[in-house]
């Protein structure tokens, strides 16, 4: 499969967050992001909705711990970016538990922010464009049965499947609806039950 | 009390670039021996030399020879992105500063280095923005295989794309290479509107040298309908262009004889003047501080009263962006633009947009 390309994101004025306590890491790194041209706060005893409001979150993966994020487990709604310092499995596996989209290594020293932004970000956009791509698919494929009697209601007016199901196509994009919606259009209007009214 | 501070010169005086590193030695010299000779300053400089001649490999181990073996915490050199990115991790290990005054492609901001010269904002967009709309959107981008000529390839393709015009080509040279054939070849069927030319040393003089022929052969390829554009040549490799420089444009801070930065007097080119402008910064931030030249640049530059020329956040420098054009063997210039602050990641300066443009038939 051919690689997306890229976005560099426009990190002018973009708000990061250090959560981390005060340490000459987290000195480095501010400096880093300054000159990129960020804007950096940092806090570390509850960190509270001003986490929302930024655009990355670097985290400390040493001394974190679950509860620290102001959303579900592991569902971060922006990219972060672990500060490792012990590079130990048990610590390694929470930082993923927790959402790490990228890593930078402490000490923190004159580079590596940079990257860390990009990758975190291009991971962040991966996987929230995946988890939308599955979700449909989900749903299509909890549609086949809707489809299947709505290709079998229109096979009954004497046509075979096949004609039936590509009648079905052009209704979809007549009604410019989805081809699972256009079934459900059909069971509904012969009065079967629609899979997906049962579902909800 | 005069102080005698030894100070790094690492230039290779020999190699595929060995003009550019006369220039910019040229540059530090002149501004040490204005230095030394200058009785308000308690600082005379004495340059501690070492020349990688040319191999990128030899730059760290020099650095390190320079910041261990002698008191020098300060280095002016490098010419190539490839060598500075080699002695970053030295300086920074030693805490030294390196000075560099050569354009390079941007996206960094070293705590332990000094950019002199011009990064993207200050030469390769203003330049995209003014050739575009003179001679079209049709570019064809050809540089050196290293990050120079990636990254600005890269980003003349970003600005070109987002401006509505189209990348015909893409070629890369090995570093020293004269294989240009190919790629006037590939000129001949893309017909582009201009060439961006990112090729350094013989490279680049060979390829000047075969589009300059192709030129006289295909009214097409003449500099005034397709222009070959350079962010990186200046008058110090114009001696080894000849006239095959002729119509080239190039961008820079300073154009031999165009006044205002780095100050008076006059320059042989913007690698000499920018080298000269380090070195002179260099001085004015240690004089009348005994022992500053031991400190860290960031604990230089905050100790810092005066009104520097380093901007304490990306190192980078306020700088005149002039575009010129070669006519008759000197660069004269086509358009100006005074004091644009350096923006290497294009963070500050990325939301003014490029200027609207036109389509010139």
């Amino acid at each position: 499969m051919k690689r997306r390309p890229i976005r560099i994101p426009n990190l002018g004025a973009a708000q990061a967050i250090i959560l981390h306590r005060p340490h000459p890491t987290v000195q480095a790194l501010m400096r880093q992001l300054t000159a990129i041209g960020l804007r950096v706060t940092q806090t570390w005893s509850e960190p509270g909705p001003e986490v929302l409001a930024s655009d990355y979150v670097f985290f400390d993966a040493d001394m974190g711990h679950d509860g620290m994020f102001p959303w579900e487990p592991g569902q971060p709604p922006i990219p972060m970016i672990a500060l490792i310092g012990s590079e130990a499995p048990g610590r390694i596996e929470w930082s993923l538990k927790a959402g790490a989209h990228a890593q930078l290594l402490k000490p923190v020293g004159d580079n590596g922010a940079y990257s860390a932004l990009l990758i975190a970000r291009d991971a962040f956009d991966a996987q929230k464009a995946l988890s939308a791509e599955i979700a449909d698919l989900r749903r299509r494929l909890d549609d086949r049965q809707t489809v299947v009697r709505a290709v079998t209601l229109l096979a009954a007016r004497g046509r075979s499947d096949t004609e039936a199901y590509a009648q079905l196509r052009q209704m979809a994009m007549a009604w410019r609806i989805s081809f699972e919606d256009a079934a459900a259009r059909i069971v509904a209007a012969q009065g079967g039950a629609d899979e997906r009214s049962q579902r909800s | 009390m005069t102080r005698q501070i030894e100070l790094g010169l690492l230039f290779s005086r020999s190699g595929s670039y060995a003009l550019i590193s006369e220039a910019c030695r040229t540059g530090a010299m002149a501004a040490i021996a204005r230095v030394n000779g200058d009785p308000r300053l308690d600082v005379r400089f004495v340059p501690v030399e070492r020349d990688p001649g040319g191999n990128v490999d030899a730059y760290a181990p020099l650095c390190e020879e320079i910041l261990r073996g002698t008191d020098a915490r300060h280095v002016v050199g490098c010419i190539t992105s490839w060598s500075r990115k080699e002695v970053i991790p030295t300086v920074e290990k030693f805490g030294g500063t390196l000075w560099y005054a050569v354009p390079y492609e941007g996206f960094e901001a070293s705590d332990h280095v000094v950019y002199t010269h011009a990064c993207p904002n200050q030469h390769l967009l203003p330049l995209l923005d003014w050739v575009m709309p003179a001679h079209g959107r049709r570019a064809y981008l050809t540089g050196s295989n290293y990050i120079w000529g990636w990254e600005m390839n890269r980003l003349a393709r970003e600005r070109i794309t987002a401006a509505g015009g189209e990348v015909t080509g893409e070629r890369y040279l090995p570093i020293g290479s004269r294989e240009v054939g190919r790629m006037i070849e590939e000129l001949r069927f893309a017909r582009p509107d201009f060439i961006l030319n990112s090729l350094i040393g013989p490279s680049s003089y060979e390829f000047m040298a075969a589009y300059r022929a192709l030129g006289q052969e295909d009214a097409q390829f003449r500099p005034d309908r397709c222009p070959v554009l350079s962010c990186n040549v200046t008058e110090c490799e114009l001696p080894a262009l000849g006239p095959a420089a002729e119509g080239l444009v190039a961008a820079g801070p300073y154009f031999r004889g165009v006044p205002g930065w780095p100050g008076p007097g006059t320059f042989g080119s913007s690698h000499e003047a920018a080298a000269f402008s380090a070195v002179m910064e260099l001085a004015r931030l240690l004089a009348a501080r005994a022992g500053a030249e031991t400190l860290p640049l960031s604990q230089l530059l905050a100790g810092d009263r005066g009104t520097g020329i380093i901007d304490p956040e990306t190192h980078h420098t306020v700088l005149p962006v002039i575009i010129a054009r070669v006519e008759g063997g000197a660069f004269r210039t086509i358009r100006r633009r005074d004091a644009v602050a350096g923006d290497p990641y294009l963070t500050r300066s990325r939301l003014v947009a490029a200027p609207a443009l036109r389509v010139v038939s």
